[in-house]
């Protein structure tokens, strides 16, 4: 039942809040501080889908975090919110975690879609910024429907307007935690 | 052709794929200069770039759903650090999908960067099926019959320093039938498998990651 936590934290001090919150409720967690680590940008190189298939040749700070995340039941990325999407440190490791994505094709509601090579994996986003506009709210959340919808794996994602709001950070990771 | 008021941005690290081919159609047609993003280092000589040019336009693959990181990283970096005044922003985003909902996001992405950093946003193109193209010329996209002079007058508005409407890639995308979507994943799938087998793996092999050590 092992959860792993993503999170930039450059532009919040959720990191603590979330160690709490989710220490009471579970220890099977693995947590990372996107912001912190050395993660390169995919290069395209189109490896993990061929000559060392499922294996990222980049030798960076993703080979710690492939690992937990293939044996993971749920991941959830927590970012920033930047122009309706995730920040950077966060995006660097949706692009990498390709390299454990099915290299497949399927179909699915009458269109293609790929899976994660990672069975019944839930995949959850947070997002955090105060005084978001509806429109950007609505970005976010859509980018993570057709997140998931391509990975064709369950999830949701979440909104946090003050990140310094304990009680809704909580409520959110007991929601993931319980689902 | 020359118009160095053109700044062309590939988004891409591929510098010969879909992303880089639409760049080189547009330089042919009406000017402009082509710059590739690095993987690694300082954004400063794009930036400034950036600033002088009266038009830029970026085109970059679907990773995901939406850009790669890559470009997140130079525009949200450049935000907190530069000015822009009024530069004219038009987007390009390709997928290997089909469809126009699963890059879209791009597209907004970029959008709301312009509105939040002093650019004006003057629209934006999605192709599918842009990794079968894999860079060979436009004319050998799928449905070329529509997507050239579509993309063609996409151009245009480029040219002509006007808004590109939506409505020109949302005409680009094919309306694919549920058996032909069919055959089409099996078939890319055949490919997928044919690919692997080369190297010795198959498809459904343990994953890499759970043979080696747990860390921690
Ligand atoms: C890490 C990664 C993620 C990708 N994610 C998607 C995706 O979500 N949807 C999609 O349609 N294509 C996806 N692709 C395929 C590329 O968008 C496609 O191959 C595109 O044509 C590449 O453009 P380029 O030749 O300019 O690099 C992905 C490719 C990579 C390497």
């Amino acid at each position: 039942m092992l959860i792993t936590i993503i999170l930039d934290d450059s532009k919040n001090n959720l990191a603590d809040i979330i160690r709490e919150s989710i220490e009471k409720t579970t220890n099977e967690v693995v947590i990372f501080k996107a912001n912190d680590l050395n993660v390169e940008p995919c290069l395209a190189c189109s490896s993990c889908s061929g000559k060392t298939y499922g294996r990222c040749v980049l030798e960076d700070d993703m080979q710690k975090i492939l690992p937990q995340i293939v044996r993971s039941e749920k991941i959830i990325l927590v970012s920033p919110i930047i122009y309706g999407g995730v920040g950077f440190h966060i995006k660097k490791i949706m692009d990498r975690i390709s390299a454990v994505g099915d290299p497949r094709y399927y179909m699915k509601n009458v269109e293609l879609v790929k899976k994660m090579r990672i069975k019944n994996l839930k995949y959850y986003m947070i997002g955090i910024k105060e005084n978001l506009t509806f429109e950007e709210e609505l970005l976010f959340i859509k980018l993570h429907e057709e997140n998931i919808k391509i990975m064709d794996v369950e999830g949701k994602a979440f909104i946090v307007e003050n990140s310094s709001d304990n009680d809704s950070v909580e409520k959110i990771f007991k929601e993931i935690i319980y689902a | 052709m020359h118009n160095f008021d053109i700044l062309l941005i590939c988004a891409s690290p591929r510098r010969k794929g879909t992303s880089a081919m639409l760049l080189e159609r547009i330089k042919n047609l009406i000017g402009g200069e082509i710059v590739f993003l690095n993987q690694k280092g300082s954004f400063d000589e794009l930036i400034k770039k950036m600033q002088k040019a009266k038009t830029i336009v970026v085109s970059g693959p679907t990773y995901i759903n939406t850009y790669p990181a890559r470009l997140f990283e130079l525009l949200e970096k450049e935000a907190s650090n530069y000015k822009f005044s009024n530069q004219k922003l038009y987007g390009i985003i390709n997928g290997g999908m089909p469809y126009v909902h699963t890059h879209e996001h791009g597209l907004s992405y970029l959008r709301l960067f312009a509105k939040e950093n002093n650019l004006t946003w003057m629209g934006g193109f999605v192709l599918g099926g842009g990794a079968i193209l894999d860079g060979q010329p436009l004319e050998k996209h799928l449905n070329h019959k529509k997507v050239v002079p579509l993309f063609d007058q996409f151009i245009y508005c480029i040219e002509k320093g006007i808004s590109a409407s939506k409505e020109l890639y949302e005409k680009a995308e094919v309306a694919i039938p549920k058996c032909i979507t069919y055959l089409i994943s099996k078939a890319l799938t055949y490919k997928v498998i044919k690919s692997l087998k080369k190297y010795g793996h198959n498809p459904d092999d343990l994953i890499y990651y759970l043979k080696c050590e747990k860390e921690n």
